[in-house]
């Protein structure tokens, strides 16, 4: 423990005494992580708005009108016996047409010239998200369009087809640019503390002369490295958070009325303490091999 | 105290720093290494504390062969020497106490002991009213004294010098050295390489003589 304190007083004191070092590393550092958090605000709101499309993938079964309770109860039981289904909405005659009439201005003539409801009761059906969910749907809309009771089936099978894809290839391509960008941020990371670890190369190499430990030399710079990711972690969430503000004041309303209540989210709060402490790790693992390579050129002198 | 087998070390490049060096030196004793620029007076010195692996024989230091002792223990080694440069290698952004009592945290001495041990070094170099000085503060030879004050302070078994005087006036260059032969008195081994013959000339210490990495000569100046 006193070791422990002591290691990081001393890098405490190594930060106090290379200000302009450390200050352009957490510079460099923020801008790496700004980078991949403004990816990472992206990925996020870019996932909760596919989420909001794919909610609206279902299979809409019109039944027959001549349908009576106990038949409608049976059917529904062999609904909810798909495994794949996730959720039922049964929408009556009555509500159908509801809904119909709102379409239209109060005083339609065409409201007015139709005397009776020529609409069909009908089941919508959320199908849980699963790659060959248009498969599922596919199949079971075949099912059911030859129950006797079903007038017809509709779900719009080109088109979640290719909404499909769309999901699959957007995920590769954001899984591949997120890796690169997080290699390269860790290329960034790694490389700002080993050019730390070479500004002060005359102190290590006379700590090494004088008779330190490599575990007294590594420590502190280790702590100064965890310091710095850190430091750099916290401006980024600081200039990720400035632009979600300006994205959400001026273009909120906008896209709200396009995308059905859209808006730009923010990361959680766990999101952001993973986000911190990713950030510590790879300032403590870039500091580690840093140090360990300085160090290992020494001693295979 | 220090036994060098036939030792040879090579540069990249094919340049020969050490071909073939054997002595010993005696525990408590005081030995000047001699010889031109390139003679290998640093890097014999950089062998006999390992900051340089030889390519080919024995270093044995307190009866310890050095080829046997892992890079992580390196440091037990090295606690036991002292050793003083001459660009100094003290660090700017510290003071001449804090230069002097680095030497001391880096083995993990109590505060206490820090503060009593690096007030005697600054003593037995002279030193006390400076040490709040800043090392760019100071002439050369107060430099050197801070760099003395620091190998000397743990109380090291063997007292290692490249070329100490080698920025310094002859006359501060002696005071230098009596500073080292004070060291040698309270029973400290000494290598101490210069290529001054001013400084020989008034001493009767045995002196290693080096020329193009070869020993010419293991001579008592007397």
């Amino acid at each position: 423990m006193k070791s422990f304190i002591n290691s990081f007083i001393a890098a405490y004191a190594h930060i106090k005494a290379n200000k302009q070092v450390f200050l352009a590393s957490v510079s460099s550092m923020a801008m790496a992580l700004s980078i991949f958090g403004l990816f990472l605000f992206v990925f996020v709101n870019l996932s909760s708005f596919f989420a909001s499309w794919s909610s609206g993938v279902q299979l809409i079964v019109y039944l027959d009108d001549g349908m009576g309770k106990d038949e409608q109860k049976d059917f529904e039981k062999l609904l909810t016996k798909n495994p794949d289904v996730e959720k039922i909405t049964f929408i009556s005659r009555d509500v159908a047409w509801q809904n119909f009439q709102n379409l239209f201005p109060v005083d339609s003539g065409f409201l007015a010239s139709l005397n009776f409801n020529p609409l069909p009761a009908s089941y919508n059906l959320q199908f849980k998200p699963s790659a060959d969910r248009v498969d599922k749907i596919r199949q079971f809309a075949e099912i059911l369009k030859h129950n006797d009771k079903v007038e017809s089936v509709e779900y719009g099978e080109k088109w979640i087809s290719r909404f499909e894809t769309f999901m699959v290839m957007t995920r590769i391509f954001i899984y591949a640019l997120g890796s690169l960008i997080f290699v390269g941020l860790v290329l960034v990371i790694y490389n700002t503390i080993r050019l730390s670890v070479y500004t002060r190369k005359d102190e290590i190499e006379l700590m090494l002369l004088i008779g330190a430990t490599p575990r007294f030399i590594k420590v502190p710079y280790v702590f100064e490295g965890v310091t710095m990711a850190i430091a750099g972690a916290v401006i980024s969430i600081g200039i990720i958070k400035a632009v979600h503000l300006y994205l959400n004041f001026q273009f909120m309303d906008p896209l709200a009325s396009i995308t059905r209540g859209f808006s730009f989210q923010f990361f959680s709060i766990s999101f952001i303490l993973g986000f911190f402490l990713s950030c510590a790790t790879i300032g403590w693992i870039g500091s580690f091999l840093s140090i360990n390579q300085f160090l290992n050129s020494y001693y295979k002198k | 105290m220090i036994q060098l087998f036939n030792i040879y070390k090579t540069y990249s490049g094919n340049i020969h720093a050490l071909h073939d060096i054997s002595f010993t030196v005696k525990k408590g004793g005081f030995y000047f290494i001699t010889g031109p620029s390139g003679a290998g007076k640093s890097t014999l010195l950089k062998i006999i504390f390992r900051w340089e692996n030889v390519d080919q024989g024995q270093v044995l230091v307190n009866g310890i062969n050095l080829s046997k002792i892992r890079e992580s223990n390196l440091y037990i080694l090295r606690r036991h020497i002292g050793v003083v440069f001459q660009d100094y290698k003290l660090l700017p952004g510290r003071t001449v106490y804090e230069n002097v009592a680095l030497a001391q945290e880096v083995i993990g001495a109590s505060k206490k002991s820090i503060r009593l041990k690096t007030w005697d070094a600054l003593k037995s170099v002279g030193l006390t009213q400076k040490r709040n000085a800043y090392p760019l503060q100071l002439a050369g030879g107060e430099q050197q004294r801070v760099a003395i004050a620091r190998a000397i302070v743990n109380s090291p078994k063997i007292l290692l010098a490249d070329e100490p005087t080698g920025n310094l006036d002859p006359e501060i260059s002696q005071e230098i050295l009596k500073l080292f032969i004070k060291a040698n008195q309270s029973g400290v081994t000494v290598l101490f390489a210069t290529h001054s013959q001013n400084l020989l000339k008034n001493t009767n210490f045995p002196a290693i003589s080096l020329f193009r990495g070869k020993m010419t000569a293991n001579t008592d100046i007397s």
